[in-house]
Protein backbone atom coordinates (compact mmCIF):
# COMPACT_ATOMS: atom_id res chain seq x y z
CA UNK A 1 0.00 0.00 0.00
CA UNK A 2 2.93 2.13 0.02
CA UNK A 3 2.37 5.33 -2.35
CA UNK A 4 4.97 5.70 -5.16
CA UNK A 5 5.83 8.43 -7.05
CA UNK A 6 4.20 6.88 -10.18
CA UNK A 7 0.88 6.55 -10.44
CA UNK A 8 1.46 2.92 -12.09
CA UNK A 9 4.67 0.46 -11.71
CA UNK A 10 5.35 -2.60 -12.30
CA UNK A 11 8.31 -4.81 -11.89
CA UNK A 12 9.41 -7.66 -13.86
CA UNK A 13 5.37 -8.56 -14.83
CA UNK A 14 5.19 -11.69 -16.45
CA UNK A 15 2.27 -14.04 -17.60
CA UNK A 16 2.51 -17.46 -18.68
CA UNK A 17 -0.71 -19.02 -20.54
CA UNK A 18 -0.87 -22.71 -21.21
CA UNK A 19 -1.92 -23.99 -24.91
CA UNK A 20 -2.00 -27.29 -26.29
CA UNK A 21 1.80 -26.81 -27.95
CA UNK A 22 2.76 -26.06 -24.57
CA UNK A 23 3.44 -22.50 -22.59
CA UNK A 24 2.92 -19.42 -23.65
CA UNK A 25 5.11 -16.70 -22.54
CA UNK A 26 2.21 -13.77 -23.11
CA UNK A 27 4.31 -10.98 -20.95
CA UNK A 28 7.97 -11.74 -19.99
CA UNK A 29 9.24 -9.44 -17.70
CA UNK A 30 7.48 -5.82 -18.11
CA UNK A 31 8.70 -3.41 -16.30
CA UNK A 32 6.50 0.26 -16.40
CA UNK A 33 6.57 3.51 -14.85
CA UNK A 34 3.65 5.79 -16.03
CA UNK A 35 3.30 9.14 -14.34
CA UNK A 36 0.50 11.07 -12.76
CA UNK A 37 -1.26 12.81 -15.44
CA UNK A 38 0.22 11.63 -18.80
CA UNK A 39 -1.14 9.43 -21.57
CA UNK A 40 0.94 6.81 -21.78
CA UNK A 41 1.11 4.35 -24.69
CA UNK A 42 1.58 1.07 -25.18
CA UNK A 43 2.28 0.02 -29.12
CA UNK A 44 2.98 -3.42 -30.07
CA UNK A 45 1.53 -5.71 -32.93
CA UNK A 46 -1.46 -7.91 -31.84
CA UNK A 47 -0.32 -10.76 -29.98
CA UNK A 48 2.40 -8.61 -28.61
CA UNK A 49 0.83 -8.69 -24.56
CA UNK A 50 -0.50 -5.45 -24.10
CA UNK A 51 -3.83 -6.55 -23.95
CA UNK A 52 -2.86 -9.22 -21.12
CA UNK A 53 -0.42 -6.56 -19.66
CA UNK A 54 -3.94 -4.04 -19.76
CA UNK A 55 -5.62 -7.11 -18.00
CA UNK A 56 -3.65 -7.89 -15.53
CA UNK A 57 -3.28 -3.93 -14.27
CA UNK A 58 -7.23 -3.98 -14.27
CA UNK A 59 -7.48 -6.80 -11.87
CA UNK A 60 -9.12 -9.06 -14.45
CA UNK A 61 -6.25 -11.38 -14.86
CA UNK A 62 -4.06 -12.89 -11.79
CA UNK A 63 -0.52 -11.52 -12.28
CA UNK A 64 1.68 -14.46 -13.11
CA UNK A 65 4.87 -13.27 -11.62
CA UNK A 66 6.37 -10.20 -10.56
CA UNK A 67 4.02 -7.10 -9.31
CA UNK A 68 2.63 -4.33 -9.75
CA UNK A 69 1.18 -0.52 -8.63
CA UNK A 70 -1.55 0.89 -9.39
CA UNK A 71 -2.70 4.31 -8.34
CA UNK A 72 -0.55 3.55 -4.93
CA UNK A 73 -1.95 0.03 -4.51
CA UNK A 74 -0.84 -3.47 -4.79
CA UNK A 75 -3.03 -5.02 -7.63
CA UNK A 76 -2.38 -8.85 -6.30
CA UNK A 77 -3.08 -7.82 -2.28
CA UNK A 78 -5.43 -5.19 -2.77
CA UNK A 79 -7.68 -5.63 -6.22
CA UNK A 80 -10.46 -4.28 -4.76
CA UNK A 81 -8.63 -0.54 -3.50
CA UNK A 82 -6.97 -1.23 -7.63
CA UNK A 83 -10.71 -1.52 -9.44
CA UNK A 84 -12.10 1.56 -6.83
CA UNK A 85 -9.80 3.98 -8.17
CA UNK A 86 -9.23 2.99 -12.31
CA UNK A 87 -11.40 3.13 -15.03
CA UNK A 88 -11.28 0.45 -18.29
CA UNK A 89 -12.96 0.68 -21.53
CA UNK A 90 -12.35 -2.99 -23.33
CA UNK A 91 -12.00 -3.45 -26.77
CA UNK A 92 -15.12 -4.82 -26.45
CA UNK A 93 -16.90 -1.79 -24.66
CA UNK A 94 -19.60 -4.10 -22.81
CA UNK A 95 -22.38 -1.85 -22.63
CA UNK A 96 -25.85 -2.57 -22.31
CA UNK A 97 -27.49 -3.04 -25.65
CA UNK A 98 -31.40 -2.87 -24.33
CA UNK A 99 -30.31 -0.10 -21.99
CA UNK A 100 -30.22 3.54 -22.65
CA UNK A 101 -26.63 5.64 -22.55
CA UNK A 102 -27.80 7.31 -19.72
CA UNK A 103 -29.53 4.28 -17.84
CA UNK A 104 -26.32 2.23 -18.24
CA UNK A 105 -24.12 5.70 -17.04
CA UNK A 106 -26.36 5.78 -13.97
CA UNK A 107 -25.77 2.05 -13.18
CA UNK A 108 -22.09 2.11 -13.60
CA UNK A 109 -21.50 5.59 -11.28
CA UNK A 110 -24.24 3.40 -8.63
CA UNK A 111 -21.87 0.57 -8.62
CA UNK A 112 -18.85 2.52 -7.83
CA UNK A 113 -20.61 4.24 -4.99
CA UNK A 114 -21.72 7.42 -6.49
CA UNK A 115 -25.13 8.35 -5.48
CA UNK A 116 -27.99 9.36 -8.01
CA UNK A 117 -27.83 12.94 -7.07
CA UNK A 118 -23.87 13.53 -7.66
CA UNK A 119 -24.47 11.36 -10.85
CA UNK A 120 -27.43 13.00 -12.79
CA UNK A 121 -25.20 16.61 -13.23
CA UNK A 122 -22.38 14.59 -13.87
CA UNK A 123 -23.67 12.58 -16.59
CA UNK A 124 -25.20 15.88 -18.14
CA UNK A 125 -21.97 16.59 -18.44
CA UNK A 126 -19.54 14.31 -19.28
CA UNK A 127 -22.23 13.80 -22.21
CA UNK A 128 -22.10 17.52 -23.00
CA UNK A 129 -18.20 16.81 -23.07
CA UNK A 130 -18.00 13.61 -25.28
CA UNK A 131 -20.83 14.75 -27.58
CA UNK A 132 -23.40 11.86 -26.36
CA UNK A 133 -26.47 14.26 -25.27
CA UNK A 134 -28.17 14.23 -28.48
CA UNK A 135 -29.16 10.21 -28.09
CA UNK A 136 -28.36 9.75 -24.50
CA UNK A 137 -31.89 8.71 -23.93
CA UNK A 138 -32.11 6.11 -26.66
CA UNK A 139 -30.95 2.67 -26.52
CA UNK A 140 -27.32 1.49 -26.72
CA UNK A 141 -28.39 -0.68 -29.68
CA UNK A 142 -29.07 1.91 -32.06
CA UNK A 143 -25.85 4.09 -31.68
CA UNK A 144 -23.37 4.41 -34.21
CA UNK A 145 -20.16 2.85 -33.87
CA UNK A 146 -18.75 6.05 -32.96
CA UNK A 147 -21.17 7.32 -30.60
CA UNK A 148 -21.09 3.44 -29.10
CA UNK A 149 -17.20 4.46 -28.34
CA UNK A 150 -17.86 7.38 -26.95
CA UNK A 151 -20.36 5.85 -24.34
CA UNK A 152 -17.60 3.22 -23.39
CA UNK A 153 -15.54 6.14 -22.59
CA UNK A 154 -17.91 7.93 -21.00
CA UNK A 155 -18.62 4.47 -19.19
CA UNK A 156 -15.20 4.18 -18.24
CA UNK A 157 -15.11 7.59 -16.58
CA UNK A 158 -18.46 8.51 -15.06
CA UNK A 159 -17.15 7.81 -11.15
CA UNK A 160 -13.91 9.76 -11.63
CA UNK A 161 -10.94 7.58 -11.72
CA UNK A 162 -7.56 8.32 -11.42
CA UNK A 163 -6.69 6.29 -13.78
CA UNK A 164 -8.20 5.20 -16.81
CA UNK A 165 -7.23 1.82 -19.16
CA UNK A 166 -8.13 2.23 -22.67
CA UNK A 167 -7.99 -0.82 -24.63
CA UNK A 168 -7.82 -0.27 -28.73
CA UNK A 169 -9.96 2.80 -27.92
CA UNK A 170 -10.27 3.97 -31.41
CA UNK A 171 -10.11 0.35 -33.54
CA UNK A 172 -12.87 0.23 -35.91
CA UNK A 173 -13.49 3.81 -35.74
CA UNK A 174 -13.29 6.88 -38.89
CA UNK A 175 -10.55 9.17 -39.10
CA UNK A 176 -13.16 12.06 -37.68
CA UNK A 177 -14.42 9.81 -35.00
CA UNK A 178 -10.56 8.53 -34.14
CA UNK A 179 -9.35 12.55 -33.98
CA UNK A 180 -12.19 13.73 -32.25
CA UNK A 181 -11.96 10.68 -29.70
CA UNK A 182 -7.93 12.01 -29.02
CA UNK A 183 -9.26 15.52 -28.46
CA UNK A 184 -11.74 13.96 -25.74
CA UNK A 185 -8.88 11.95 -24.06
CA UNK A 186 -5.93 15.20 -24.39
CA UNK A 187 -8.96 17.37 -22.08
CA UNK A 188 -9.06 14.37 -19.52
CA UNK A 189 -5.70 14.45 -19.17
CA UNK A 190 -5.92 17.74 -18.85
CA UNK A 191 -7.78 17.67 -16.07
CA UNK A 192 -5.56 15.54 -14.47
CA UNK A 193 -6.83 11.73 -15.01
CA UNK A 194 -3.31 9.17 -15.75
CA UNK A 195 -4.66 7.06 -19.32
CA UNK A 196 -2.91 4.51 -19.89
CA UNK A 197 -4.01 3.03 -23.70
CA UNK A 198 -2.79 -0.02 -26.28
CA UNK A 199 -2.98 0.42 -29.75
CA UNK A 200 -1.55 -0.77 -32.80
CA UNK A 201 -1.97 2.10 -35.10
CA UNK A 202 1.57 4.27 -35.46
CA UNK A 203 -0.03 7.34 -35.96
CA UNK A 204 -2.20 7.25 -32.57
CA UNK A 205 0.94 6.62 -30.20
CA UNK A 206 2.78 9.21 -32.51
CA UNK A 207 0.15 12.17 -32.23
CA UNK A 208 -1.80 11.15 -28.43
CA UNK A 209 0.37 9.50 -26.11
CA UNK A 210 3.15 11.54 -23.96
CA UNK A 211 5.16 8.43 -23.56
CA UNK A 212 5.20 5.15 -24.76
CA UNK A 213 7.03 2.31 -24.82
CA UNK A 214 7.09 -0.64 -27.89
CA UNK A 215 6.04 -3.76 -26.85
CA UNK A 216 7.54 -6.95 -28.97
CA UNK A 217 6.25 -10.80 -28.25
CA UNK A 218 5.65 -9.93 -24.04
CA UNK A 219 9.21 -7.81 -23.94
CA UNK A 220 9.94 -3.90 -24.28
CA UNK A 221 11.13 -2.92 -26.65
CA UNK A 222 12.02 0.66 -25.96
CA UNK A 223 10.32 2.97 -24.42
CA UNK A 224 10.06 7.18 -24.40
CA UNK A 225 8.82 9.96 -25.70
CA UNK A 226 7.34 9.92 -29.86
CA UNK A 227 9.82 12.50 -30.61
CA UNK A 228 12.79 10.72 -28.72
CA UNK A 229 12.01 7.39 -30.11
CA UNK A 230 12.16 9.41 -33.45
CA UNK A 231 15.20 10.70 -32.58
CA UNK A 232 16.77 8.26 -31.96
CA UNK A 233 16.60 6.51 -35.34
CA UNK A 234 18.81 9.43 -36.32
CA UNK A 235 18.41 11.20 -39.69
CA UNK A 236 16.36 10.53 -42.10
CA UNK A 237 14.38 7.57 -44.17
CA UNK A 238 14.91 6.77 -47.69
CA UNK A 239 13.19 4.39 -49.54
CA UNK A 240 14.46 4.28 -53.17
CA UNK A 241 12.45 1.27 -55.17
CA UNK A 242 14.90 -0.32 -57.96
CA UNK A 243 13.35 -1.36 -61.10
CA UNK A 244 12.64 -4.73 -61.55
CA UNK A 245 15.50 -7.19 -62.91
CA UNK A 246 18.17 -4.00 -62.07
CA UNK A 247 20.10 -5.66 -59.44
CA UNK A 248 20.02 -9.11 -59.19
CA UNK A 249 22.99 -9.40 -56.98
CA UNK A 250 23.04 -7.13 -53.96
CA UNK A 251 25.38 -4.98 -56.16
CA UNK A 252 23.34 -1.60 -55.55
CA UNK A 253 23.33 -2.01 -51.48
CA UNK A 254 27.34 -2.77 -51.28
CA UNK A 255 27.76 0.26 -53.17
CA UNK A 256 25.43 2.12 -51.32
CA UNK A 257 26.55 0.98 -47.96
CA UNK A 258 30.41 2.28 -49.06
CA UNK A 259 29.29 6.39 -48.38
CA UNK A 260 29.79 7.90 -45.08
CA UNK A 261 26.27 9.45 -44.68
CA UNK A 262 24.81 6.39 -44.39
CA UNK A 263 24.00 5.22 -41.34
CA UNK A 264 22.29 2.32 -42.43
CA UNK A 265 20.61 0.24 -44.89
CA UNK A 266 18.95 -2.79 -45.65
CA UNK A 267 17.23 -4.49 -48.68
CA UNK A 268 13.84 -6.70 -48.86
CA UNK A 269 12.62 -7.01 -52.07
CA UNK A 270 12.85 -4.22 -54.54
CA UNK A 271 13.26 -1.85 -51.89
CA UNK A 272 16.56 -0.36 -49.99
CA UNK A 273 15.67 1.20 -47.22
CA UNK A 274 18.48 3.69 -45.75
CA UNK A 275 18.76 6.10 -42.70
CA UNK A 276 21.23 9.15 -43.49
CA UNK A 277 21.56 12.12 -41.42
CA UNK A 278 20.34 14.51 -44.27
CA UNK A 279 18.12 13.48 -46.55
CA UNK A 280 17.53 16.35 -49.04
CA UNK A 281 21.52 16.64 -48.96
CA UNK A 282 21.79 12.70 -49.71
CA UNK A 283 18.96 12.25 -52.45
CA UNK A 284 20.65 13.78 -55.39
CA UNK A 285 24.28 12.14 -54.18
CA UNK A 286 22.52 8.82 -54.32
CA UNK A 287 20.63 8.91 -57.51
CA UNK A 288 23.94 10.10 -58.66
CA UNK A 289 26.04 6.80 -57.86
CA UNK A 290 23.10 4.68 -58.86
CA UNK A 291 22.86 6.13 -62.48
CA UNK A 292 26.13 6.28 -62.82
CA UNK A 293 26.48 2.32 -62.03
CA UNK A 294 23.19 1.93 -64.45
CA UNK A 295 20.84 0.74 -61.34
CA UNK A 296 17.52 1.59 -62.76
CA UNK A 297 15.08 3.85 -59.74
CA UNK A 298 11.46 3.70 -60.36
CA UNK A 299 11.00 6.16 -57.64
CA UNK A 300 12.77 7.62 -53.98
CA UNK A 301 10.78 8.67 -51.72
CA UNK A 302 12.55 10.42 -48.22
CA UNK A 303 10.05 10.72 -44.67
CA UNK A 304 10.88 12.23 -41.24
CA UNK A 305 11.17 8.61 -39.39
CA UNK A 306 8.06 7.22 -37.80
CA UNK A 307 7.51 5.24 -34.68
CA UNK A 308 7.48 2.35 -37.82
CA UNK A 309 11.06 3.24 -38.05
CA UNK A 310 11.87 2.83 -34.74
CA UNK A 311 10.06 -0.75 -34.79
CA UNK A 312 11.46 -1.58 -37.66
CA UNK A 313 15.32 -0.96 -36.08
CA UNK A 314 14.52 -2.52 -32.74
CA UNK A 315 12.99 -5.61 -34.09
CA UNK A 316 14.03 -6.28 -37.93
CA UNK A 317 10.30 -6.28 -38.85
CA UNK A 318 7.74 -3.59 -39.78
CA UNK A 319 4.71 -3.26 -37.68
CA UNK A 320 2.49 -2.55 -41.11
CA UNK A 321 3.80 -5.75 -42.57
CA UNK A 322 3.26 -7.85 -38.69
CA UNK A 323 0.28 -10.13 -38.84
CA UNK A 324 -3.29 -9.69 -37.00
CA UNK A 325 -3.36 -12.67 -35.87
CA UNK A 326 0.07 -13.01 -34.26
CA UNK A 327 0.14 -15.32 -31.08
CA UNK A 328 -3.28 -16.83 -30.60
CA UNK A 329 -3.11 -17.19 -26.38
CA UNK A 330 -3.91 -13.52 -26.14
CA UNK A 331 -6.80 -13.04 -28.66
CA UNK A 332 -8.67 -16.18 -27.37
CA UNK A 333 -8.03 -15.01 -23.77
CA UNK A 334 -9.60 -11.38 -24.81
CA UNK A 335 -12.76 -13.11 -23.85
CA UNK A 336 -11.81 -14.95 -20.55
CA UNK B 1 -24.88 -2.38 3.13
CA UNK B 2 -22.47 -2.86 0.00
CA UNK B 3 -23.64 -6.43 -0.64
CA UNK B 4 -27.07 -5.71 -0.88
CA UNK B 5 -26.88 -2.22 -2.68
CA UNK B 6 -24.75 -4.17 -5.36
CA UNK B 7 -27.36 -6.88 -5.63
CA UNK B 8 -30.50 -4.72 -5.85
CA UNK B 9 -28.80 -2.66 -9.06
CA UNK B 10 -27.75 -5.50 -10.53
CA UNK B 11 -31.13 -7.81 -9.99
CA UNK B 12 -32.66 -3.81 -11.58
CA UNK B 13 -30.45 -4.06 -14.20
CA UNK B 14 -31.66 -7.51 -15.32
CA UNK B 15 -35.10 -7.55 -14.56
CA UNK B 16 -35.41 -4.34 -16.74
CA UNK B 17 -33.68 -5.85 -20.05
CA UNK B 18 -36.06 -9.10 -19.62
CA UNK B 19 -39.04 -6.68 -19.40
CA UNK B 20 -37.69 -5.17 -22.63
CA UNK B 21 -37.24 -8.41 -24.35
CA UNK B 22 -40.77 -9.43 -26.08
CA UNK B 23 -39.49 -12.33 -27.19
CA UNK B 24 -38.27 -13.55 -24.04
CA UNK B 25 -41.39 -12.87 -22.02
CA UNK B 26 -44.11 -14.65 -25.13
CA UNK B 27 -41.72 -17.69 -24.61
CA UNK B 28 -41.88 -17.49 -20.88
CA UNK B 29 -45.05 -17.63 -20.81
CA UNK B 30 -46.12 -19.48 -23.34
CA UNK B 31 -44.10 -22.28 -22.68
CA UNK B 32 -45.66 -23.62 -18.96
CA UNK B 33 -48.94 -23.09 -20.53
CA UNK B 34 -47.78 -25.32 -23.48
CA UNK B 35 -47.27 -28.00 -21.18
CA UNK B 36 -50.47 -27.59 -19.61
CA UNK B 37 -52.46 -27.74 -22.75
CA UNK B 38 -50.72 -30.32 -24.98
CA UNK B 39 -49.52 -32.92 -21.67
CA UNK B 40 -52.43 -32.97 -19.46
CA UNK B 41 -55.03 -34.36 -22.03
CA UNK B 42 -52.67 -37.53 -22.44
CA UNK B 43 -52.74 -37.95 -18.26
CA UNK B 44 -56.72 -38.30 -19.14
CA UNK B 45 -56.49 -42.28 -18.84
CA UNK B 46 -53.87 -42.55 -15.98
CA UNK B 47 -56.12 -43.28 -13.11
CA UNK B 48 -55.00 -42.22 -9.63
CA UNK B 49 -54.35 -45.62 -7.84
CA UNK B 50 -52.17 -46.80 -10.60
CA UNK B 51 -49.33 -43.69 -9.67
CA UNK B 52 -49.84 -44.48 -6.17
CA UNK B 53 -51.75 -41.52 -5.10
CA UNK B 54 -55.50 -40.62 -4.21
CA UNK B 55 -54.74 -37.08 -5.41
CA UNK B 56 -56.01 -36.35 -8.69
CA UNK B 57 -53.76 -36.59 -11.73
CA UNK B 58 -53.07 -32.83 -12.47
CA UNK B 59 -52.12 -32.34 -8.58
CA UNK B 60 -49.39 -34.62 -9.18
CA UNK B 61 -48.12 -33.44 -12.85
CA UNK B 62 -48.15 -29.68 -12.03
CA UNK B 63 -46.17 -29.62 -9.25
CA UNK B 64 -43.82 -31.79 -11.74
CA UNK B 65 -43.86 -29.08 -14.18
CA UNK B 66 -43.40 -26.35 -11.59
CA UNK B 67 -39.72 -28.07 -10.58
CA UNK B 68 -39.20 -28.67 -14.44
CA UNK B 69 -39.68 -24.57 -14.98
CA UNK B 70 -37.41 -23.85 -11.82
CA UNK B 71 -34.86 -26.85 -13.81
CA UNK B 72 -34.86 -25.62 -16.86
CA UNK B 73 -35.22 -21.83 -16.22
CA UNK B 74 -32.00 -22.13 -14.17
CA UNK B 75 -30.17 -24.08 -16.13
CA UNK B 76 -30.28 -21.64 -19.25
CA UNK B 77 -29.00 -18.57 -17.13
CA UNK B 78 -25.76 -19.29 -18.63
CA UNK B 79 -26.52 -18.75 -22.15
CA UNK B 80 -26.81 -14.93 -20.86
CA UNK B 81 -23.53 -15.35 -19.50
CA UNK B 82 -21.83 -16.16 -22.48
CA UNK B 83 -23.69 -13.64 -24.51
CA UNK B 84 -22.54 -11.14 -22.02
CA UNK B 85 -18.93 -12.79 -21.72
CA UNK B 86 -19.15 -12.10 -25.53
CA UNK B 87 -20.33 -8.61 -25.74
CA UNK B 88 -17.83 -7.79 -22.79
CA UNK B 89 -20.10 -7.27 -20.29
CA UNK B 90 -19.15 -9.36 -17.35
CA UNK B 91 -15.40 -7.82 -17.89
CA UNK B 92 -16.98 -4.28 -17.69
CA UNK B 93 -18.90 -5.50 -14.24
CA UNK B 94 -15.65 -7.23 -12.82
CA UNK B 95 -13.40 -3.87 -13.06
CA UNK B 96 -15.89 -2.26 -10.96
CA UNK B 97 -15.49 -2.76 -7.28
CA UNK B 98 -19.02 -4.09 -7.53
CA UNK B 99 -19.02 -7.42 -5.19
CA UNK B 100 -18.65 -10.81 -7.01
CA UNK B 101 -21.61 -12.58 -5.08
CA UNK B 102 -23.75 -9.75 -6.33
CA UNK B 103 -22.53 -9.93 -9.81
CA UNK B 104 -23.61 -13.79 -9.71
CA UNK B 105 -26.69 -13.71 -7.52
CA UNK B 106 -28.58 -10.15 -9.08
CA UNK B 107 -29.39 -11.61 -12.07
CA UNK B 108 -30.42 -14.92 -10.62
CA UNK B 109 -32.77 -13.07 -8.40
CA UNK B 110 -34.17 -11.79 -11.06
CA UNK B 111 -34.44 -14.37 -12.91
CA UNK B 112 -35.99 -16.20 -10.01
CA UNK B 113 -39.15 -13.41 -9.96
CA UNK B 114 -39.80 -13.82 -13.49
CA UNK B 115 -39.84 -17.45 -12.82
CA UNK B 116 -42.36 -16.66 -10.02
CA UNK B 117 -44.27 -14.49 -12.53
CA UNK B 118 -45.11 -17.19 -14.98
CA UNK B 119 -45.42 -20.22 -11.89
CA UNK B 120 -48.60 -17.99 -11.20
CA UNK B 121 -50.23 -18.04 -14.40
CA UNK B 122 -49.87 -21.50 -14.61
CA UNK B 123 -51.08 -22.20 -11.73
CA UNK B 124 -54.03 -19.93 -12.18
CA UNK B 125 -54.94 -21.70 -15.14
CA UNK B 126 -54.08 -25.32 -14.18
CA UNK B 127 -56.95 -24.05 -11.22
CA UNK B 128 -59.05 -24.04 -14.09
CA UNK B 129 -57.99 -27.60 -15.87
CA UNK B 130 -58.93 -28.99 -11.88
CA UNK B 131 -55.34 -28.62 -9.60
CA UNK B 132 -56.76 -27.53 -6.83
CA UNK B 133 -54.47 -24.84 -4.89
CA UNK B 134 -53.46 -25.92 -0.77
CA UNK B 135 -51.79 -22.24 0.04
CA UNK B 136 -49.83 -22.97 2.65
CA UNK B 137 -48.50 -25.94 0.53
CA UNK B 138 -47.61 -23.84 -2.03
CA UNK B 139 -45.76 -21.17 0.25
CA UNK B 140 -43.27 -23.96 1.14
CA UNK B 141 -43.24 -24.86 -2.64
CA UNK B 142 -42.02 -21.48 -3.71
CA UNK B 143 -39.12 -21.76 -1.04
CA UNK B 144 -38.26 -25.03 -2.80
CA UNK B 145 -38.55 -23.85 -6.37
CA UNK B 146 -36.26 -20.83 -5.36
CA UNK B 147 -33.55 -23.10 -3.93
CA UNK B 148 -33.64 -25.00 -6.55
CA UNK B 149 -33.75 -22.40 -9.01
CA UNK B 150 -30.96 -20.53 -7.29
CA UNK B 151 -28.67 -24.46 -7.48
CA UNK B 152 -29.27 -24.54 -11.01
CA UNK B 153 -28.64 -20.71 -12.14
CA UNK B 154 -25.42 -20.63 -10.60
CA UNK B 155 -24.06 -24.20 -11.77
CA UNK B 156 -25.01 -23.11 -15.03
CA UNK B 157 -23.38 -19.17 -14.77
CA UNK B 158 -20.35 -20.49 -13.56
CA UNK B 159 -20.04 -23.38 -15.99
CA UNK B 160 -20.37 -20.88 -18.89
CA UNK B 161 -17.90 -18.75 -17.26
CA UNK B 162 -15.45 -21.69 -17.35
CA UNK B 163 -15.98 -23.15 -20.73
CA UNK B 164 -16.85 -19.36 -22.45
CA UNK B 165 -18.26 -20.47 -25.48
CA UNK B 166 -21.12 -21.41 -26.65
CA UNK B 167 -20.61 -24.69 -28.37
CA UNK B 168 -19.16 -26.74 -25.07
CA UNK B 169 -21.64 -24.53 -23.07
CA UNK B 170 -24.82 -25.92 -25.00
CA UNK B 171 -22.72 -29.36 -25.12
CA UNK B 172 -22.67 -29.53 -21.43
CA UNK B 173 -26.13 -28.89 -20.49
CA UNK B 174 -27.76 -30.46 -22.93
CA UNK B 175 -25.92 -33.56 -22.21
CA UNK B 176 -26.93 -32.96 -18.41
CA UNK B 177 -30.65 -32.16 -19.10
CA UNK B 178 -31.91 -34.85 -20.67
CA UNK B 179 -30.51 -37.66 -17.97
CA UNK B 180 -31.30 -35.69 -15.21
CA UNK B 181 -34.87 -35.05 -16.30
CA UNK B 182 -35.83 -38.59 -17.04
CA UNK B 183 -34.29 -39.78 -13.82
CA UNK B 184 -36.44 -37.45 -11.93
CA UNK B 185 -39.92 -38.21 -12.73
CA UNK B 186 -40.72 -34.91 -13.52
CA UNK B 187 -44.09 -35.13 -15.38
CA UNK B 188 -44.69 -39.01 -14.51
CA UNK B 189 -43.91 -40.12 -11.38
CA UNK B 190 -40.39 -42.35 -11.28
CA UNK B 191 -42.25 -44.79 -8.97
CA UNK B 192 -43.74 -45.60 -12.20
CA UNK B 193 -40.26 -46.85 -13.57
CA UNK B 194 -38.48 -50.17 -12.85
CA UNK B 195 -36.06 -50.44 -10.05
CA UNK B 196 -33.08 -49.67 -11.09
CA UNK B 197 -34.45 -46.25 -12.09
CA UNK B 198 -35.71 -45.41 -8.61
CA UNK B 199 -32.38 -46.16 -7.36
CA UNK B 200 -30.37 -44.14 -9.71
CA UNK B 201 -33.08 -41.42 -9.41
CA UNK B 202 -32.08 -41.28 -5.42
CA UNK B 203 -29.06 -40.00 -7.12
CA UNK B 204 -30.52 -37.02 -8.56
CA UNK B 205 -30.81 -33.93 -6.62
CA UNK B 206 -34.03 -32.90 -9.04
CA UNK B 207 -35.85 -36.29 -7.56
CA UNK B 208 -35.68 -35.29 -4.24
CA UNK B 209 -37.43 -31.63 -5.01
CA UNK B 210 -40.10 -33.10 -7.28
CA UNK B 211 -40.79 -35.46 -5.06
CA UNK B 212 -40.76 -32.63 -2.57
CA UNK B 213 -43.00 -30.01 -4.60
CA UNK B 214 -45.64 -32.84 -5.32
CA UNK B 215 -45.69 -33.51 -1.58
CA UNK B 216 -46.45 -29.88 -0.76
CA UNK B 217 -48.73 -28.68 -3.25
CA UNK B 218 -51.13 -31.77 -1.51
CA UNK B 219 -50.87 -30.70 1.59
CA UNK B 220 -48.70 -33.63 2.67
CA UNK B 221 -46.05 -31.40 5.20
CA UNK B 222 -45.45 -34.80 7.29
CA UNK B 223 -44.57 -36.27 4.26
CA UNK B 224 -40.98 -37.61 4.50
CA UNK B 225 -40.57 -35.80 0.84
CA UNK B 226 -40.35 -32.74 2.17
CA UNK B 227 -37.85 -32.62 4.62
CA UNK B 228 -35.59 -34.64 2.34
CA UNK B 229 -35.91 -32.03 -0.41
CA UNK B 230 -34.71 -29.48 1.43
CA UNK B 231 -31.75 -31.78 3.60
CA UNK B 232 -30.63 -31.99 -0.25
CA UNK B 233 -31.36 -28.71 -1.81
CA UNK B 234 -29.96 -26.31 1.41
CA UNK B 235 -26.53 -27.95 1.43
CA UNK B 236 -26.05 -28.08 -2.32
CA UNK B 237 -27.23 -24.58 -3.17
CA UNK B 238 -24.67 -23.29 -0.47
CA UNK B 239 -21.88 -25.49 -2.34
CA UNK B 240 -22.92 -24.65 -5.76
CA UNK B 241 -23.04 -20.82 -4.50
CA UNK B 242 -20.16 -20.97 -3.23
CA UNK B 243 -18.47 -22.21 -6.37
CA UNK B 244 -19.76 -19.81 -8.67
CA UNK B 245 -18.72 -16.89 -6.81
CA UNK B 246 -15.37 -18.60 -6.36
CA UNK B 247 -15.18 -18.75 -10.50
CA UNK B 248 -15.84 -15.07 -10.63
CA UNK B 249 -13.35 -14.17 -8.13
CA UNK B 250 -10.69 -16.18 -8.95
CA UNK B 251 -10.62 -15.35 -12.89
CA UNK B 252 -9.90 -11.96 -10.95
CA UNK B 253 -6.52 -12.74 -8.92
Amino acid sequence: MTPTAHTISTRELSKTFPSRTGPVEAVRGVNLQVGAGEIFGLLGPNGAGKTTTMRMLTTLLPIGAGSATVAGFDVSRHPQRVRENIGYVSQLGGADQLATGRENLLLQGRLYGASLAELRPRIDELAEILDLSAFTDRRVKTYSGGQRRRLDVALGIVHQPKVLFLDEPTTGLDPQNRADLWEHLRALRDRGTTIVLTTHYLEEADVLCDRLVIVDHGRIVIEGTPRDLKRRVAGDAIVITLREDADTDGRSMALLEREPYVREISASGDQLRLYVEDGSAALPQLLRILDRERIGVRSMNLSEPTLDDVFLRQTGRSLRDTEPAGDQPEESEVAA
Amino acid sequence: MKLARDTWLLFHRYTIQMLRNPVWLFVGFSTPLLYLVLFTPLLKHFSSPQIGSSASVIDLFLPGILALLAFASGMAGGFGTIFELQEGVIERLRVTPASRFAILIGPVLSGMLMMFVFDSVVVAAAAGFGFTINWIGLAVLVVLLGLLMITMSAFSVATALVTKDISSFAAIMNGLNLPILLLAGVLLPITLGPAWMRVLAHFNPLYYAVEGARALSTGAYHNPAVWQAFAVLVPLCAVVVTWATGVFRRAVA
